[in-house]
């Protein structure tokens, strides 16, 4: 166990170190394949100037914004197609449409409508979200076991009791793991609508690298990004063992 | 002289219905498109009776125990309590499943205080009464921990104090310790005893074990098929305990119940 801590890391390092070595060994072109030294360099550069940051919060907020309308928008759908049978059935076909619809190709006519911006990459982010929380939570709703329903029953609940205090906590778990993948997917979303929409931002700064051909500063891009969804992947990890602390064995700490 | 009390004289097995706190008549269940799961089944029982069901899996006792609970509704025939016909789900029956079925993401005191907290605001008075049931039970220290940190006899426990804590008249019981290891079974019926007794509970308690229904029942009854075939009272004067288990009187009464559902019983040839 400790073992791989150490081991984990040291890979990460020696990953790196036969990077800059090969890249100096086959004397290949910077610009094509930058060395990580290079990389860490103007990582380190744009964040002490300071010029990255306002990428990082642009893409930041898009993602959190995306994420917050496009969940609860998914989660809210969820509870209606969740408890109303008919609406499911009768919506399903669409709701499974538009997802085969690839977003990403929506883009262009999101930009007719909302503009350049953040706008756009907040709908295109946010769509991405809705997915995978109104099936996870239509799922969810559905996990209560028999006999707690009618254990309800018997207590005499009403419907919306069964829904707040055994549905919905019932699918707790299952709705959450629909929240882990959405905050992977909304960080994607964020940055690839900045590749259309333009403007400022993470995406946005890798197709303008692009254009300059630096490719050490997309690479620097890279990190950041991935850095950033590690980020948010934990806080929703902390969040799901908050709420699910029950669900956990053995004693208490 | 007084008036003889005609309840002196009658039968003592099967009382009559204006006694009983929970009856059965003629009450037939059917799934649809299926052959009927209960059929024209008679059941009474009198107030404080401890009334076990025995049968083999599959032969409609737990549906009988729904019925009974008005979570289903015969198709023939009606359950009536204290006379008055059962339209759904009554509050004067506490209902404990097969499984333990609390609610993992509360601490176990305010899973007990779920069918209170369901009504109307919980009063510390409730927590107390609560906390007196759990340690009734034998769990006093476990309020504050939540179900999945117990082991099965502790969930078990909890259930039972979540099925008491609103003082039902009436307790229907769907095997409730089956899943248990025999001596925390044996400890869980002496405290059902207790607590029944203490206050005086209707149970109608459902089982496939012969031991554990003549050794907590008043009166046993046996389910084939969908139908009630045979009933018997439990006449184990001043036997109630451990030892009973083991007087000849005991075996004798399992023994009967086991020929009245076909089992041949290598003891008794």
């Amino acid at each position: 166990m400790n073992a791989v801590r150490i081991l984990s890391p040291t890979l990460l390092l020696v990953f790196g170190l036969a990077w800059e070595a090969g890249v100096h060994l086959t004397g290949v072109s910077p610009i094509v394949v930058p060395p990580p030294s290079a990389v860490l360099a103007v990582l380190w550069d744009g964040l002490v100037q300071g010029w990255l940051w306002q990428h990082v919060w642009i893409t930041g907020l898009e993602t959190v914004l995306g994420f917050a309308l496009g969940a609860t928008i998914g989660f809210l759908c969820g509870l209606v197609l969740g408890e109303v049978d008919f609406l499911r059935r009768l919506l399903w076909p669409y709701v499974l449409a538009s997802q085969l619809v690839p977003k990403l190709a929506l883009g262009p006519i999101f930009i007719i409508w909302f503009g350049f911006g953040l706008t756009a990459t907040v709908v295109i982010t946010a769509l991405i979200c809705f997915f995978p929380l109104l099936e996870n939570t239509i799922t969810g709703l559905q996990s209560a076991p028999p006999e707690k329903r009618d254990l309800f029953r018997m207590l005499g609940a009403t419907r919306l009791q069964t829904l707040l205090r055994l549905k919905i906590p019932s699918g707790l778990p299952i709705i959450m793991s629909g929240v882990r993948v959405a905050i992977v997917l909304a960080l994607v979303g964020a940055v690839v609508g900045e590749f259309i929409s333009g403007g400022k931002g993470l995406g946005a700064s890798i197709i303008a690298a692009q254009g300059m051909m630096d490719s050490t500063l997309m690479f620097a891009l890279f990190i950041l990004i991935t850095l950033m969804g590690m980020l948010f992947y934990q806080i929703v990890v902390l969040a799901e063992r908050w709420l699910l602390r029950g669900w956990q064995k053995g004693n208490e700490q | 002289m007084a008036a003889p009390k005609p309840r002196q004289t009658g039968w003592p097995i099967m009382p009559t219905d204006a006694a009983s706190f929970l009856s059965i008549e003629q009450v037939t269940y059917a799934y649809p498109g299926e052959r009927p799961t209960v059929e024209r089944a008679d059941l009474a029982l009198t107030p404080g009776a401890f009334h076990c069901l025995v049968g083999r899996s599959g032969c409609g006792k737990t549906t009988l125990l729904k019925l009974a609970a008005g979570l289903l509704l015969p198709t023939a025939g009606s359950v009536r309590i204290k006379g008055e016909p059962l339209a759904g789900p009554s509050q004067k029956i506490g209902f404990v499943f097969q499984t333990p079925s609390l609610l993992e993401w509360l601490p176990v005191l305010d899973n007990v205080l779920l069918p209170i907290s369901l009504k109307r605001r919980v009063r510390p008075a409730d927590r107390g009464t609560a906390r007196e049931l759990l340690a009734l039970v034998g769990i006093g220290d476990y309020g504050h921990r939540y179900p999945r940190q117990l082991s099965g006899g502790q969930q078990s426990r909890a259930a039972l104090a979540r099925a008491l804590v609103t003082a039902p008249p009436a307790l229907l019981m769907d095997e409730p310790f089956a899943a248990l290891d025999a001596m925390t079974r044996e400890e869980l019926q002496d405290d059902l005893l207790r607590l029944t007794r203490e206050r005086g509970t209707t149970v109608l308690f459902v089982t496939h074990d012969i031991a554990e229904a003549v050794y907590l029942g008043t009166d046993v009854s046996v389910m084939e098929q969908g139908r009630i075939r045979f009933s018997l009272p439990v006449d184990l004067p001043g036997l109630k305990g451990a030892e009973s288990r083991y007087h000849p009187r005991f075996t004798k009464l399992c023994h009967e119940i086991r020929a009245a559902m076909g089992l041949r019983s290598e003891a008794a040839a």
